[in-house]
């Protein structure tokens, strides 16, 4: 039995979440104590339980202390089943953090699966469906796998209500190595800006602040009114280089201006865009667990965060591989395994 | 453990319109909305014109919180604002509510509803009626959700304070069901503090046991008049002593019967189960119930519902039944006199009120509280000697008094002396004649045995103490023998003939019904009273 100590490093649900995507895919069961224990509300909250019971459901796991507020969890996982899932997500909370912890097992799968996800699409502090659409999954198809994503319904803090389904296809034999150390040429950048029962204007106004902020050219921008339960409003940028990806958002909230969201958005792509790296640090932590699985790999990014260094030592605690880290020239950090 | 919520639709703070509700803070929706609570089930309490806001709030809770099963209750008040109503409509939610411990917290919602809703909530959480922990929500920071929430377990001890104004309320209960009485007693206050607990915790029967005089009857109307206070009644309390229900109409009497159910049934009669509807029913001497009525009686307990004499249509009648007794029951079981059934029953909780030899030290109060009374009636005190008392309250406890008749004995004792005592104070020589006259009553004891049986004590009963001292002789044998032959009669027309026989032969055309009725008008009496026994004591 892996033993976790939830207060390592960042402390938060990413270890729990990352011990349980590969707990599943190495069929190791462990043991997780002082779970979120340096968080004002430690232990399990709705989300994380969520994704446990997720995790459950795939791989018919005997699972201890899924309860909330509870600080310690015992997951002894059992085969992963692909197949058709559905998980909604109370609260508003990320319905794509629960993907993040089932999506590497059902790699690791013989066959494909689908996953209806009801709850937050698009949520400050968790991957929002546009950037696993457009930026994570591309990337790992490159690895060998095949994903559809599709939006039906958004969903935003607080009133959630938001469905999407992704279809996975696992690759034919593993994942493949993926080298994304250059990120060769910008060849194509879009904003997308949307509002769910608010004024369209400013999304509107977003895309053209975000447009007139950066410092490389937008080829399309578009702002949208879409549909979604409650009020809501998020700004988003894609930008595709020739052997690499990056996203950058912003949220809209009661007190926020439209300005901000945009200088938000803007300003933290000119600072990607401006230091070379191939690899954003957000898409960083969600490429690591990829790949540590396909046994080979690497990527630049900026500085890593203690998201990013906790994630690695999770990793480490269940597969025997050593990920280095290195500066490579200022501002600019390589990450490799194998 | 599954979460399960109680609470009320807020009717003004859950309303926030269509397109900003997800902006404010609402907070029934706002329970749901905590990343560390899950509520898996939430009961709404809501009235019929809100239903539409309610139906809203269930959609939106179950958008976002999918966890969460919310059922809608509908519970009507016309006043939300009056206490008693929303206590009492509350109290019976609560009855009617499947509460599953072993599985199920419950979380009473406070922070909706009226505050008079609020405080009812608390009571019932307090008295253990909700079996949960009370649940306080507040908004965020502009009036954002999810806000703020507070469990509150009013078990804890941090609450103490709280519990200890409990204590004193308690307190208070206990000393009225004690009537005031200071008793001293170290057995009978513990009963008294249990009866409190029972009185206050429970609608289950109650058998008051303990011999005559030993303050049963009494006792049953503290119990009446103390769930009156807490509103855990809104019927009234019916007394019945089922010695004095013999006969036909004993059934009748209880269980009412329909118009022209038998001769003489000119009109529906109620009954005392049902004047006993959402009250207390009181029956002492229960063991001198007969046997048809004892079968009826089971059946109105269990399933509160019964068949009036004649009718084809049952009643319901919701009561609370506490039985007095002075009879070994079990005995009377055994002997098949009683039926084991309906004792079990009576006997949910049973409660033996000793007699007052069995706790002397309580007679001195006892003493104390009867002048206090004599002194309110009198408007002015009555006091012993020192003497006086010294040598009574030596005899009161000595192995010399008996006390057959018990605290009845004993205040009927306190009343004769205050009454002959000259200028309000008991003297010595006073308390030497009660002496002599107790001792001489306890010593033809015989006599005694037979005192309910006399058709003295019926007209007593009947016509009250006063009336009856006021008649003649001549006139109280008279109406004694009248009152025999019609307890013996099935109505009042077969009385008539049997009272009337030889004027009858004599006279052409009769009305004999006429004339037994008017006879017993000038007593103030009438048929149904003499035949059923309305005991007006």
């Amino acid at each position: 039995m892996i033993h976790i100590d939830g207060s390592t490093g960042e402390g938060g649900g990413q270890i729990l979440r990352t011990s349980l995507a590969l707990s599943m895919c190495t069929g190791k069961p462990f043991r997780i104590t002082n779970i979120r224990a340096k968080r004002p509300k430690p232990g399990l909250l709705r989300q994380h339980l969520t994704a446990v019971n997720a995790a459950q459901s795939i791989c018919q796991a005997d699972v201890t202390g899924a309860d909330i507020s509870s600080l310690s969890l015992t997951f002894v996982p059992g085969q992963v089943n692909p197949g058709a899932y559905s998980f909604a997500v109370g609260t508003a909370g990320s319905a794509t953090l629960v993907l993040q912890t089932i999506l590497p097992p059902l790699l690791c799968a013989k066959e494909s699966s689908t996953i209806h996800l009801e709850g937050g699409t698009h949520n400050p502090w968790a991957p929002p469906f546009h950037f696993l659409k457009q930026a994570f999954l591309p990337l790992i198809e490159r690895m060998g796998a095949w994903f559809s994503a599709e939006i039906t319904q958004w969903g935003f803090y607080p009133a959630g209500g938001g469905k999407c389904i992704f279809r996975i296809t696992p690759p034919a034999e593993k994942l493949l190595n993926i080298d994304l150390t250059e990120r060769g040429r910008l060849i194509r950048s879009e904003v997308l800006t949307a509002v769910a029962n608010i004024p369209w204007e400013i999304a509107d106004d977003e895309c053209k602040l975000i447009a007139r902020g950066t410092r490389f050219p937008i080829d399309r921008f578009r702002a949208e009114n879409v549909s979604s339960s409650g009020p809501g409003n998020v700004a988003m940028l894609e930008m595709e280089f020739e052997n690499s990806r990056a996203f950058f958002t912003g949220f809209g909230e009661m007190g926020t201006s439209r300005n901000k969201v945009a200088h938000l958005v803007s300003s933290s792509a000119n600072r990607f865009f401006a230091c070379g790296a191939a690899i954003d640090e957000h898409m960083a932590d969600q490429l690591l667990i990829p790949m540590a699985l396909a046994g080979k790999g690497s990527f630049t990014t900026r500085a890593p965060t203690s998201h990013t260094t906790t994630n690695i030592e999770i990793i480490r605690s269940f597969l025997d591989i050593q990920i280095q880290i290195s500066e490579i020239r200022k501002g600019v950090w390589k990450i490799w395994n194998g | 453990m599954k979460n399960v919520v109680i609470g009320f639709l807020g009717t003004t703070l859950d309303r926030r319109g269509k397109d900003s509700r997800w902006e404010r803070w609402r907070p029934t929706v706002a329970v749901c909305q905590h990343e560390n609570l899950l509520i898996n089930r939430f009961h709404l309490l809501h009235n019929a014109r809100d239903l539409s806001l309610a139906e809203q709030i269930r959609e939106d809770i179950t958008a976002i919180s999918p966890e969460t099963e919310v059922i809608l209750d509908r519970i009507e008040f016309k006043n939300p604002w009056d206490f008693e109503e929303v206590f009492s409509g509350l109290l019976d939610y609560s009855h009617g509510f499947h509460f599953d411990r072993e599985n199920e917290e419950y979380l009473l919602h406070i922070t909706t509803g009226t505050h008079v809703s609020q405080i009812c909530m608390f009571l019932l959480t307090e008295a253990g009626f909700f079996p949960g922990k009370l649940l306080q929500t507040g908004p965020g920071r502009g009036n954002t959700p999810p806000g703020s929430f507070e469990i509150i377990d009013l078990d804890l001890s941090r609450y103490d304070s709280i519990a200890r104004r409990f204590a004193q309320q308690t307190h208070d209960d206990i000393s009225f069901l004690k009537s005031g009485i200071q008793t001293r007693n170290q057995d009978f206050n513990r009963l008294i503090s249990e009866v409190e607990k029972v009185t206050l915790r429970s609608s289950a029967p109650m058998l008051l046991m303990g011999p005559t005089g030993a303050g049963k009857s009494r006792l049953a109307q503290q119990i009446y008049a103390l769930k009156k206070q807490h509103n855990m009644v809104s019927g009234q309390l019916v007394e019945v002593n089922c010695a004095m229900l013999r006969g036909d109409m004993a059934l009748s009497v209880l269980f009412g019967h329909r118009k022209g159910a038998f001769t003489g049934a000119t009109e529906n009669r109620p009954g005392l189960l049902q004047t006993a509807n959402k009250g207390i029913l009181f029956l002492d001497e229960i063991g001198e119930l007969g046997s048809d009525e004892q079968s009826m009686l089971l059946r109105a307990i269990e399933e509160k519902r019964y068949l009036p004499v004649g009718s084809d249509q049952e009643v319901e009648s919701d009561f609370q039944l506490i039985c007095g007794t002075n009879r070994d029951l079990k005995a009377d079981v055994k002997k098949g006199g009683f039926r084991e059934d309906l004792f079990a029953r009576i006997k949910f909780w049973s409660f033996r009120l000793p007699g007052l030899t069995e706790r002397i030290e309580d007679i001195e109060p006892n003493i104390v509280f009867e002048l206090q009374n004599r002194s309110r009636e009198a408007g002015k005190a009555v006091i012993f000697s020192s003497e006086a008392r010294t040598a009574y309250l030596k005899f009161a406890v000595s192995s010399e008094a008996r006390w057959p008749g018990n605290f009845r004995d004993l205040n009927t004792s306190i009343s004769r002396m205050a009454i002959l005592a000259e200028g309000h104070r008991i003297c010595m020589d006073d308390v030497k004649n009660e002496i002599t006259r107790l001792e001489s009553e306890w010593t033809s004891e015989d006599t005694r045995e037979n005192y309910s049986d006399s058709p003295m004590t019926e007209i007593t009963s009947l016509i009250g103490r006063q009336a009856s001292s006021s008649l003649d002789l001549f006139d109280r044998i008279q109406l004694a023998e009248v009152i025999k032959i019609c307890r013996k009669c099935k109505s009042l027309a077969e009385a008539g003939r049997k009272l009337f026989s030889e004027s009858r032969k004599q006279r052409g055309k009769v009305n004999d019904s006429d004339r037994l009725r008017k006879y017993l008008q000038r007593f103030d009496l009438t048929w149904d009273m003499v035949s059923k026994l309305i005991i007006d004591d």
